[in-house]
């Protein structure tokens, strides 16, 4: 991961701010930095975000494709995720660099993210144990500027928010040979119910206090920190410590209880912009990646 | 300005895959009116002043159809009368996704300068292009863009308005919906049928509207008469798990209650499932695709022998068929039962325009018609016209529109008339149409593919050519022949042998392979021969001049040289192309006469005697081999020459001159296809002549056996020695007779490529292997042949088509197929100059054979015209006499006197004129007598006092 140098000095003087909940860029400890989202931003995907968070920046495409379901859950689909960190965002990443990055952050959005309760997995079933819905997630890192986690899942979010997936009818001959037809309506797609979608919040311990949204100063200036996912409701579906400082028992209770009402408190305005921008329709003015 | 097009398809694999496709609009896409000041537009297509008389629309007007107007009006589009037409981008890529044949007649149309139709690109524009709603299917999209277009067109012509009248823009659609939303936004719009009838200039264009779905409901009664077609989806089900059969419809000619589906099996197994009465053919017209579903074994049937015409009236469609049918149904043994089956379904339809002439109505005022169409399978068609008079006594084309299931006959439109029915033309195009003979004149791109003349031998030319100017050639022709493309020379040796040379026009020199003149030969396939006329294969530059290996010309040719001895043994074979120069192009009746005339010691003469006398022993060997020599009649007509009609008729007669030429040619051929399969196992381009399956000669057997004769079939040569010794004493046409009979058991040879196939074998000719290279001028095959043997032998260079065994494949399939029409044509011709002939005799009284006995009918040949017909003895308006048909004889008993096959009888021969639709030969029995039935022998009319038929 990208890191920055930062001075004794520089340190001293981040820790005392947080310490007296005052960052370097003004904000409070729990205070994000400021957030852009648009979906709908490729359009040979199903669904797809772009999220950019202070100026770290991510893009997400969502492709609904036909498959054949787990064998163990025969009545869901599933969901894969891949990690593309492009040497754009950092020279780091140029040749195989951001490999491993990549897949430490797929595996934890494959933790997050495919379980019947964070997405309605039972809704991506066609036909139970022969069809299913496969969502493949691409994330496509374009900027690091630090609290990649929460920017990948805010778009994720919104990427499946926008997805639409083609309706299919099952047609069953005499046989029971069975055929799938598409409709050759584009409009006649399902979308997909997002409301339990998790988002996460990475908390950073710095000094003994912790902070969202944590800039490349602040985390080269904490020991470790703490990933939580959140649904809207609070429920909690995954915790995990990353960074290779320890944390007391204590202080990871606290950092749950602030990463419950942070996440809490996102999903809300999130979801809010989400259909705002969906109401827009065809109307809306396209930002793109040049805007 | 930039849009994207968005849909998802299914792939091949099953996944799902989302298709973005980048759509461009531009703002000078211009309007093509002459009228316009707006658009900056080079050339204009639509006309300042578009006049059409039509009473709904009495302002000048441009006309823009919708995609449904294209598809079943496009007769009435191609007219003359409908110019100022705008084809909208919209419409012209349905009809493309629709139907090829219609979009190819589409752009024809549009490419057309007189027709003034102007295309105009409106998913293209700014101002028309609309993008898919939600909940908006994709005809509804298309509909609204025609709409759109509609409108923008009237108001920017509106814009533009000069001092004149405003033009306006009428839209023509048949779909109600989109009438009335038209109208809801101020559109002119009319229904096609409204639009095309309110043309009082023109009121022949009604007539060929297809009849849309509306109008049916009218025409026929509602009761159903067929079993509903299948939906394709479940069509594809049955096929799949095989209780249906797939196969190509194919009607009886003999019988319109009858016919076999063709159904292709894996390798080599197809079968034949037969199809009896209406409600099983259930609307299947000649080579359809249908699907079948077998019935219960105990259903099967026997193919009835009953010849049966469907004629008359109209028959109502209530009128209860069950009496013809029950006639089909023959109780039989259950051994000779075939697989019977009804049609559940058709896959694809196979319609094109149909010749045929008009069956008025016994209503004066009626403006429904049959018609009927020349080719015999082909059910009649029910038409709808206003000019009945005019087209009585005209050849007519007519299209079917659709089937019904309430209709006892399908539904059709007029297309064009051809001429007027009996006019020699007419006829000839007509039988041209109906065999589906190319027979257009040549177009320009072929014809530039020409040498320039004046043309001469250059030294370029000479390589690899061997100079044989100097040999003494001569060709030997039927009379009139000026498509020469064979010569022959024969000579001493040194050592004691002959060689014997076999010249073939170099027509490979002039047709190379791939450019325009080639395609349009390979299509073509064939020279086709009509009485009096004769469709080329290849421009009649090359064909009657450069390629013809006429006398005292040099001439381009591929040559086969054998070294033979005396015995007419091959010693040495070789091919070389060569120039030659022949000396003599001489007759079959010359040749003869120069061979018997032992005056003349000239070198030709000497040539044709040395020819002669090994043609002769060749024969024998062949003989030996068991070769057939099997007969049919060929008849040929001595033509008026001013009027060109015919004034005679003869058997062709044959000469030893004509065995010779033929046994070279034979010789020749066996050559070339050896050398090429040697050289080229993969791809050589060979011809075949399955043997029989033994059932093919259950009649001959039969027939044979009825005057004691005893044939056997094991072999070509067990047939051949038996058909030698088959005589019957006092009647010396016996023999001939049989032999036609078994000409009709044999198989059609075929033209095949080597790679494909593992039976080489000739039956006919008792060849292990033989191919066509003698005729290159008028066979496409043999220029195939020329190019595989100039590349073995290094004369000439590959491409890789010859070596692509699959095109070769491909390209024989059509040889055949072209062989096989060109033949019925050739048949076709000889029948209709056969009727002119009778025409002008009037009535003869001629001695004949009973060649087939069918259950209701004697079929009767006249050696002398070469002449087949039939003898009914069940017409309609007589009391039917007393008819026992025995199968096992066969023989069939009326009255007191019993038919067998090859009976002599006496009939009278008359032409048929009361029914102008088919004019026929009639033929009716005067000996034996047979009271009731014959016919007392009419006065035979001098031929003097006869006036010429009249034209």
């Amino acid at each position: 991961m990208a890191t920055v140098q930062v001075s004794e000095a520089e340190k001293v003087y981040i820790l005392h701010g947080i310490r007296d909940d005052l960052r370097v860029d003004g904000r409070g400890c729990e205070d994000y930095r400021h957030m852009e989202i648009e979906t709908d931003v490729v359009s040979n995907t199903d669904g797809s975000a772009k999220v950019t968070l202070g100026d770290t920046a991510v893009l997400v495409g969502v492709k609904a494709d036909i498959g054949k379901p787990r064998p163990k859950v025969p009545n869901e689909g599933y969901v894969e995720f891949f990690v593309d960190c492009s040497a754009n965002a950092t020279p780091e990443f140029e040749g195989r660099g951001g490999e491993e990055l990549g897949t430490e952050l797929s595996n934890t959005l494959y933790k997050v993210f495919n379980n019947k309760h964070s997405v309605d997995l039972k809704s991506l079933c066609i036909s139970a144990g022969e069809h299913c819905w496969v969502l493949y997630v691409d994330v496509l890192l374009l900027q690091c500027d630090g609290n990649l986690y929460d920017a990948i899942s805010v778009a994720i979010k919104a990427a499946l928010f926008n997805t639409k997936i083609p309706r299919v009818h099952i047609s069953a001959d005499e046989e029971g040979g069975k055929e799938i037809e598409l409709s050759d309506d584009p409009y006649d797609c399902v979308r997909l119910n997002v409301e339990n979608v998790p988002c996460i919040v990475t908390l950073c311990k710095v000094g003994h206090r912790h902070v969202v949204d944590a800039t490349l100063q602040e985390k080269a200036c904490s020991v470790a920190s703490l990933i939580i996912s959140v649904t809207h409701k609070g429920t909690i579906t995954c915790t995990r410590k990353v960074g290779g400082g320890s944390l007391d028992p204590e202080s990871i209770f606290e950092m749950t209880e602030a990463g419950k009402r942070v996440g809490k408190a996102l999903h809300a305005p999130l979801m809010k912009l989400l259909q705002q921008e969906e109401s827009l329709g065809k109307a809306r003015q396209k930002v793109g990646f040049l805007g | 300005m930039l849009k994207s097009k968005t849909f998802v398809k299914k792939t091949r694999s099953g996944g799902v895959m989302k298709i973005v496709r980048e759509h461009y609009l531009r703002d000078d896409i211009w309007c093509g009116s002459e009228v316009c000041t707006e658009c900056k537009q080079e050339s204009t297509a639509l006309q300042r002043d578009p006049c059409m008389e039509s009473n709904l629309c009495s302002y000048p007007h441009y006309v823009i159809p919708d995609t449904n107007v294209v598809l079943h009006q496009i007769d009435v589009l191609e007219d003359q009368v409908i110019r100022n037409v705008i084809i909208l981008q919209t419409v012209l890529a349905e009809v493309r996704h629709r139907s090829a044949p219609i979009y190819k007649r589409l752009k024809d149309i549009v490419h057309e300068k007189e027709k003034n139709f102007y295309t105009f690109t409106n998913e293209h524009h700014r101002e028309t292009f609309i993008e898919r709603e939600p909940g908006e299917s994709a005809n509804d999209r298309n509909d609204r863009a025609i709409r759109v277009a509609a409108k923008w067109y009237s108001e920017h012509l509106k814009k533009s308005e000069s001092d004149t009248d405003p033009l306006k823009v009428v839209l023509l659609t048949n779909d109600q919906g989109n009438k009335q939303k038209a109208e809801e936004s101020g559109l002119l719009v009319y229904k096609c049928e409204e639009y095309i009838k309110s043309l009082i200039g023109n009121p022949e264009l009604v007539d060929r509207l297809a009849l849309s779905n509306d109008d049916k409901n009218d025409i026929t009664s509602s009761k159903v008469l067929f079993p509903e077609h299948l939906p394709l989806s479940r069509i594809q089900a049955g096929l799949k798990n095989g209780t249906f059969l797939q196969g190509t419809f194919r009607a009886s000619r003999d019988n319109y209650l009858e016919a076999t589906v063709f159904v292709q099996g894996e390798g080599e197994e197809s079968t034949e499932v037969l199809i009896q009465g209406l409600q099983n053919l259930n609307r299947s017209v000649y080579q359809d695709v249908v699907a079948v579903q077998l019935l219960p074994r105990d259903q099967w049937v026997v193919p009835s022998s009953v010849v049966l015409q469907d004629e008359g009236a109209a028959k109502d469609d209530n009128e209860e068929e069950g009496e013809e049918e029950k006639e089909l149904r023959v109780s039989a043994a259950e051994a000779a039962r075939k697989p019977t089956g009804r049609v559940v379904g058709i896959i694809k339809r196979n319609w094109r325009p149909f010749c045929g002439m008009l069956n008025a109505s016994i209503i004066k005022e009626s403006t429904r018609h049959l018609f009927t169409p020349a080719d015999r399978r082909i059910p009649r068609i029910r038409i709808e016209t206003r000019q009945a008079d005019a087209l009585a006594g005209q050849r007519i084309m007519v299209a079917i529109d659709g089937w019904p299931k309430h209709s006892r006959y399908p539904n059709g439109h007029f297309v064009r008339t051809l001429g007027s029915a009996g006019d020699k033309e007419t006829e000839q195009q007509v039988l041209l149409l109906e065999h589906d003979v190319p027979h257009q004149a040549f177009s320009q791109a072929v014809l530039s593919f020409l040498p320039t003349m004046p043309w001469e031998i250059t030294p370029e030319v000479m390589v690899n050519r061997e100079d044989l100017r100097s040999l003494i050639v001569c060709s030997v022709d039927p009379p009139g022949c000026t498509d020469i493309d064979d010569a022959l020379h024969c000579r001493e040796l040194d050592n004691g042998n002959l060689e014997v040379g076999v010249h073939i026009a170099d027509v490979s020199h002039f047709i190379r392979p791939g450019n325009a003149m080639d395609k349009e030969a390979a299509n073509r396939g064939t020279t086709v021969y009509l009485c009096g006329k004769r469709i080329d294969m290849v421009p009649e530059l090359l064909s009657s001049n450069l390629c013809s290996l006429r006398s005292n010309v040099e001439r381009l040719a591929f040559s086969c040289i054998w070294e033979i001895n005396h015995e007419a043994e091959i010693l040495k074979t070789r091919f070389t192309k060569s120039v030659i120069k022949s000396k003599a192009s001489l007759t079959y009746a010359e040749a003869q006469m120069r061979i018997d005339d032992t005056t003349q010691t000239d070198d030709i003469t000497k040539n044709l005697r040395g020819l002669n006398k090994l043609a002769k022993i060749l024969k024998k060997h062949r003989i030996l081999k068991g070769a057939l020599t099997l007969s049919s009649l060929e008849v040929r007509f001595h033509i008026d020459s001013e009027t060109h009609d015919p004034i005679d008729l003869q058997t062709k007669e044959l000469m030893e001159t004509n065995s010779m030429v033929e046994e070279f040619m034979l010789l020749a051929n066996i050559s070339v296809a050896q050398k090429i399969f040697d050289e080229f196992p993969d791809c050589a381009m060979l011809r075949k002549h399955p043997a029989p399956p033994p059932s093919n000669y259950d009649i001959l057997l039969k027939a044979a056996k009825s005057k004691a004769v005893e044939i056997h079939t094991d072999s070509a040569k067990a047939l051949a020695d038996s058909l030698d010794v088959a005589r019957v004493d006092g009647f010396p046409y016996f023999n001939t007779l049989l032999r036609i009979l078994a000409t009709r058991c044999m198989m059609q040879a075929v033209y095949f490529c080597s790679g494909m196939d593992s039976d080489f074998h000739h039956y006919g000719l008792a060849s292990p292997i033989y191919t066509h290279f003698t005729s290159p001028i008028r066979r496409y095959a043999d220029i195939i042949v020329h190019r595989l043997l100039a590349v073995a032998i290094a004369a000439d260079k590959t491409y890789p088509d010859l070596m692509d065994k699959q095109k070769q494949s491909a390209l024989s399939n059509n040889l055949n197929y072209r062989h096989k029409m060109s033949q019925y044509a050739q048949r076709a011709s000889v029948a209709f100059h056969t009727q002119l002939f009778f025409k002008s005799r009037g009535i003869l009284n001629e001695e004949g054979f009973v060649l087939f006995v069918r259950k209701n009918a004697i079929i009767v040949l006249i050696p002398k015209f070469g002449l087949e017909g039939t003898v009914f003895f069940d017409s309609k308006n007589k009391a039917a006499p007393n008819v026992v048909f025995d199968e096992e004889g066969p023989s069939l008993t009326v009255e007191q006197h019993t038919f067998h096959m090859f009976d002599r009888v006496m009939v009278t021969i008359s032409l048929d004129a009361s029914n102008i639709q088919h004019q026929k030969i009639r033929m009716s029995l005067i000996e034996p007598v047979i009271p009731g039935v014959s016919v007392s022998a009419p006065e035979v009319e001098p031929l003097a006092k006869k006036p010429r038929l009249d034209r």
